[in-house]
């Protein structure tokens, strides 16, 4: 067997991988499969290659694991021993649960940092399948230069806006029925987090219950069949899992609404300025004894405490910064200097609302839109260009002591004027037809492309490193070279097709 | 009249509004004016009204301004503040005008000890019990206590504060009978203004009541034992005094000083108190046999109804209380109180509530009708016996008001239909006018949904409010407009025993959880600080773009003092009309009364009712031009004339013939297309000349004459 000097974590043997027996290693840093009888892995992962893992469900016939990488490839194992394959496939699961969000972050960080910014940029993806895939230069080295002359920029993204919860994640966990009077939910990892973000309880009690006295799967079915998860049962019995996050919930509540409110406007309790002692008014005395409330109507007002909780919890979970008001200091007391201005009566404008931090704006007000080679000019670029005319039209000061006299002007305007002298088939229009738009486009990636290589050979320069100059002596000239054949052929090819 | 506007820019309905309020000040009557909410009234108000006092001193002394909610209060203060400002950058001399609100010590209080309990009874107690005067004769010895500056203050020329305090005869009594006559009074908000006089005028007692101010008369009785041992000379003093009775008081009267108190009528300062409550063990035995008489009331198995003349015979035939001691009971109370140096006053509230409802029981033999319940309707096996002591004609408490002071304004966003207000209270207003809103875009966009997508038609009336089809449709109205409404949506619903039903309902059908797929939902509890917690999630939710749907109730409390200005409140459901419980027999009382007295039907009473309550609630969402908002009215009934002509004329001339009785769908429709173009930027520039005037255009003649169709004359 390989030899490696890998702490091997976990070997399950028996599993089948294209139908060869084998055996799987699961090491510090990669999970790897080798066939049977022979000392090298034919398959092997980094973690950080992984994306996901998904296993086949209970029941089934074959009991498997499937791995999908960042890349989209995925592998099977198939866990063939006849007595322990569930016991093996699960102790790999649990195993790589562990491990995988280890890897997960930083893989993840970087290769959306690749993705995202080929995604924004067509010209970069364009470079990108010239250079990269083509194999003139190397991924790494592609991007090896691309990151680090971005990554100032991307010191602002990099604080990314961090995603809220949706108010309705428990709503999209639809129950199933099984046909043989069962429900089955579908539970992600994404609702899971939300779960326990917006419910700090139902994290608590998982922590504490979760491996050593229920199995996950328990944990949540007892987490479905709690008056918990409905929201307008009334808690019943003491021995359920949930009864104490539920009190916990009610707790937090009480102390939520003990802190009253940092807004005077909106505190209903300060808002009337009451004068009327008990006794006095029209309205009827509430009544004093709760008791008489059926059942219904108490789970009614269960229900609409809940969704407030609920309401604030979510909210919580996401962030929270910002306010509409300043409040400015009054001495003692404070009052939003909101509520009483009408801004259009004044002259300047007062208010600076919260502005919505977006990446790509363009995909915001278009919505998706599949990423096209040619050239577009994104909604910034008018934006700025035209308020760059603007500025000019507003700082324009005509000089009059330069100016042309009249004739000489309107002969000017004649001859710049459709059909004068000046306007007879442009050179611009000659190229337009002459040269079809296939070839133009085709044109304009090549010149990119030798542009990109060209940056990374001046990149070198001074040379005050082996690595550079090794980079320049070596490779470098080699990829010249390449792009240089590259545009050899197409000009022959079209030279061909021409003729 | 040069008056001082702090803004650089005005509305025309601001200028049409001063010229108005002018012509009430000049005709020294009262006006009843109704402009659109975030148009600025307020500081019309205010920049008229001084600007008045300014140019003729001797006409007008004194501005008394009433507001309803203390934010509201708070508000005004800041207006004035900005006026203030404002006169002094342009006059150039520090202003000598002195403004004063005031508020319960709750909120106003300077003690740092008083100033951190948070119930206001309590902190009334605790203040009485440090200001009291015999304690702050105390004091003027012993400087090194601190001063409330409460009682140093009370001449100014502005005075802010509630309607209770000056329409409450309790508080009024205290607070409000020094001021001049030559006062101007606005009640501003004040669309509910009848409840507000009712409230005040009105006691209910229930049997708790009555075994705490058992206790009460106990302790009056030891204290009088008490000082009796001590010193009998305080009580022989007051004996004196009451001989003397209330002279004084009549000659305040009679010489102008005081604003008249209703609960204590003319009649009563001609007597002095009668003999058989004069000494204090008298007195506690009077009041003995009064609760006596109270209680066994108390013990009906069934609903008493009846009027206070029959009331009044009934307690003398059976423990032979007459009806002028009754009269003066209040009086005496009050005496005794002092006499006796009771500090705290918190303790005493259940007998002062006794004697003030056996004063008003006999003074007054029309307006007022007793109603004794055993039972409440809906529990009909639980004893829980109330006795309501209820007033029906709201101008007994206002009518010392109109009376006294030579103007007042009664104004508010949603005051229609006008002549309604002058009946009710029983007063001639020389000047009645409503103003529209005049717009560069139409911000608002009232649309009356009548049917569901099934064709079926929805409304909140009785018979059909528990229909499934009814509760589905306007769920599926709400889940609708979540996905198209930016921010905030708030839907209001007619009572809260309808909401809890629909909420549970859409529970179960599932469609809360889709609507929780678009916004939040954060609903209105009966608990204030948790609603008050609801509602700071709720503009939270708005302020982070997550957007969010309040569910509330009419006639509630946020219905009623809170703005959902901007993106608050990007569309106000109205689901139902908010008619009050017909079913409650104070309320018949009161409708028959009002037949009887005012000519006013009760079906046009109740429309009327519920309609001010709807635009109210409406009306919550657009605070101000800029502002912008659909207003959605969720029930068939809507669209007939008699409920749409009761609208404010500033809604009411937006609802076209297209946007009655539309179905969901061309809700949606129409939304998505009022939302859609109100989302584009909107400048200064495109109100300059229509909803907007600068000082030029203000002198010039054309736009003078626009103006002057704005106001629509009632």
């Amino acid at each position: 067997m390989a030899a490696s000097s890998e702490e091997v974590l976990l070997v399950v043997k028996k599993v089948r991988q294209k139908k060869q027996d084998g055996t799987l290693y699961l090491m510090a840093e990669r999970i790897a499969w080798g066939p049977e009888g022979k000392d090298r892995f034919t398959v092997s992962h980094l973690y950080a290659d992984i994306r996901c893992q998904k296993i086949s469900p209970d029941g089934k016939a074959k009991i498997q694991l499937q791995l999908v990488l960042h890349t989209g490839e995925s592998t099977t194992f198939h866990f063939a021993n006849e007595n322990s394959a569930l016991r093996d496939r699960d102790a790999a699961k649990d195993l790589l649960q562990q491990l995988l969000p280890k890897f997960k972050k930083k893989a993840n960080k970087e290769l959306e940092e690749k993705n995202r910014m080929l995604q924004e940029d067509p010209v970069l993806f364009q470079l990108y399948k010239d250079l990269v895939v083509s194999q003139v230069i190397s991924a790494e080295e592609f991007w090896a230069n691309r990151l680090s002359m971005n990554s100032v920029n991307h010191s602002t993204s990099n604080n990314k806006q961090e995603v809220g919860i949706s108010a309705a994640f428990l709503a999209d966990i639809r129950p199933q029925t099984d046909g043989c009077n069962g429900l089955r939910y579908n539970l992600t990892s994404d609702i899971i987090e939300s779960i326990f973000r917006t419910y700090p309880a139902v994290k608590q009690k998982y922590a504490e219950n979760v491996p050593h006295n229920l199995t996950e799967k328990e944990f949540w079915t007892r987490f479905f069949q709690s008056h918990y998860f409905h929201r307008d049962r009334i808690s019943t019995g003491l021995q359920d899992l949930f009864s104490e996050c539920a009190k916990q919930d009610e707790k937090g509540l009480k102390s939520m609404v003990g802190q009253g409110v940092k807004n005077p406007l909106v505190d209903l309790q300060s808002l009337e300025d009451k004068a009327l002692d008990e006794g006095y008014g029209t309205a009827a005395t509430p009544s004093t004894s709760n008791s008489n409330r059926t059942v219904k109507e108490n789970s009614n007002s269960a229900i609409i405490k809940r969704f407030n909780h609920h309401s604030a919890m979510v909210l919580a979970a996401g962030l929270r910064k910002h306010g509409w008001f300043s409040f400015h200091d009054l001495g003692d007391w404070y009052f939003p200097v909101g509520a009483i201005e009408y801004e259009d009566l004044q002259q300047e404008d007062g208010l600076k609302t919260v502005s919505l931090n977006l990446k790509k704006s363009d995909r915001y007000s278009h919505g998706p839109v599949p990423i096209q080679t040619q050239h577009y000019t994104t909604s910034q670029d008018i934006i700025n260009s035209v308020i760059l005319v603007q500025h000019e039209m507003a700082n324009y000061k005509p000089c009059l002591t330069q100016v042309m006299s009249s004739t000489m002007a309107s002969s000017a305007i004649v001859a710049l004027s459709p059909g004068g002298v000046l306007m007879q088939a442009g050179t611009q229009q000659a190229i337009n037809q002459m040269v079809p738009s296939e070839v133009q486009s085709e044109l304009k990636h090549l010149y990119t492309a030798a542009g990109e290589l060209l940056r990374h050979f001046w990149s070198c320069f001074p040379v005050n490193t082996p690595f550079l100059e090794e980079k320049l002596t070596g490779h470098l000239e080699e990829m010249l070279q390449t792009a240089y054949n590259k545009f050899h052929a197409w000009q022959t090819r079209r030279m061909m097709r021409k003729t | 009249m040069l008056v001082y506007f702090p803004y650089d820019y005005i509305y025309p309905e601001q200028y049409s509004y001063m010229q108005e309020l002018k012509r009430t000040l000049d005709a020294k009557g009262h006006g009843v004016l109704e402009m659109p909410s975030g148009t600025g009234k307020t500081i019309s108000l205010l920049s008229l009204i001084v600007a008045y006092q300014r140019a003729y001193p001797l006409e007008v002394t004194k501005l008394i301004y009433c507001s309803r909610t203390v934010p509201e209060i708070e508000k005004v203060v800041e207006e004035l503040r900005k006026l203030m400002e404002f006169y002094a950058k342009e006059t150039g001399e520090t202003n000598k005008l002195l403004a004063l609100a005031l508020s319960s010590r709750k909120n106003l209080c300077v003690h740092p000890e008083v100033s951190s309990l948070r119930f206001g009874k309590e902190v009334d107690g605790k203040c009485h019990s440090l200001t009291a005067s015999y304690i702050r004769a105390q004091r003027h010895s012993n400087p090194s206590q601190p001063i409330c500056h409460f009682f140093e203050i009370l001449h100014a020329n502005i005075v802010v504060y509630s309607y209770h305090y000056l329409l409450d005869p309790k508080i009024a009594d205290l607070v409000s009978k020094e001021l001049a006559k030559k006062s101007v009074v606005v009640f501003d908000e004040a669309h509910n203004i009848d409840n507000v006089c009712i409230d005040s005028m009105s006691v209910n007692l229930t049997r708790r009541t009555l075994d705490r101010s058992q206790a009460n008369v106990e302790t009056l009785q030891n204290t009088i034992q008490r000082i009796k041992e001590i010193d009998a000379a305080k009580l022989k003093e007051e004996y004196r005094r009451l001989v003397e009775g209330l002279k004084e008081a009549n000659v305040a009267r009679e010489t102008d000083i005081y604003l008249s108190n209703p609960v204590l009528p003319d009649e009563i300062l001609q007597e002095a108190v009668p003999g058989s409550i004069r000494t204090a063990e008298h007195f506690v035995g009077f009041m003995k046999r009064l609760l006596e008489y109270l209680k066994s009331r108390l013990r009906v198995q069934h609903v008493v109804q009846e009027s206070s003349p029959q009331f009044l015979k009934d307690i003398y035939e059976k423990v032979c209380i007459d009806r002028k001691p009754l009269r003066f009971c209040a009086e005496r109370l009050r005496s005794l109180l002092r006499t006796l140096e009771i500090t705290d006053i918190a303790d005493f509230s259940p007998i002062t509530l006794i004697s003030h409802f056996a004063t008003l029981v006999s003074t007054y033999s029309k307006g007022f009708t007793i109603i004794i319940e055993p039972f409440e309707d809906k529990t009909p096996t639980i004893a829980n016996p109330v006795l309501h002591f209820s007033c029906m004609d709201p101008s007994i408490a206002i009518k010392p008001v109109f009376e006294r002071f030579q103007s007042v304004i009664i104004t508010s966003g949603t005051l229609s239909p006008l002549d309604i207000y002058p009946r009710i209270l029983d007063f001639r207003p020389v000047t009645m006018s409503s103003f529209t809103m005049t717009l560069a875009r139409t911000c608002l966009c009232p649309l009356i949904v009548g049917r569901g997508n099934d064709q079926v038609a929805i409304s909140s009336k009785f018979e059909t409010r528990e229909d499934f089809a009814v509760i589905r449709n306007y769920g599926n109205l709400l889940l609708e407009l979540s996905g198209i409404v930016p921010d905030g949506i708030v839907a209001f619903f007619t009572s809260y025993i309808y909401m809890e039903n629909i909420v549970a309902s859409w529970y179960e059908q599932g469609i809360l959880e889709n609507i929780q797929r678009n916004k939040l939902i954060f609903i209105e509890t009966p608990d204030a600080a948790e609603t008050s917690m609801a509602l700071e999630k709720y503009q939270e939710a708005c302020e982070n773009g997550r957007g969010a749907i309040l569910l509330s109730v009419a006639r509630g409390k946020v219905s009623e003092g809170i703005d959902f200005v901007h993106h608050y409140g990007r569309a106000v459901i109205m689901f139902g009309v908010p008619y009050v419980y017909t079913q409650s027999r104070i309320l018949k009382a009161r409708l028959e009364y009002l037949r009887d007295q005012f000519q006013i039907r009760e079906n046009d009473f109740l429309t009327f009712d519920a309609m001010r309550h709807a635009a109210q609630c409406v009306g919550r969402a657009i605070r101000g031009k800029t502002d912008y908002g659909l207003m959605i009215f969720a029930d068939k009934r809507y669209a007939r004339a008699d409920k749409r002509g009761k609208l404010p004329r500033w809604i009411q001339e937006h609802i076209s013939d297209g946007s009655l009785n539309l179905t969901i769908d061309e809700t949606v429709q129409l939304s998505k297309h009022f939302l859609r173009q109100m989302a584009q930027p909107f400048r200064r520039e495109d109100q300059l000349g229509l909803s907007l005037l600068t000082l030029d255009q203000l002198q010039s003649e054309e736009t003078l004459q626009r103006i002057a169709q704005i106001a629509q004359q009632v």
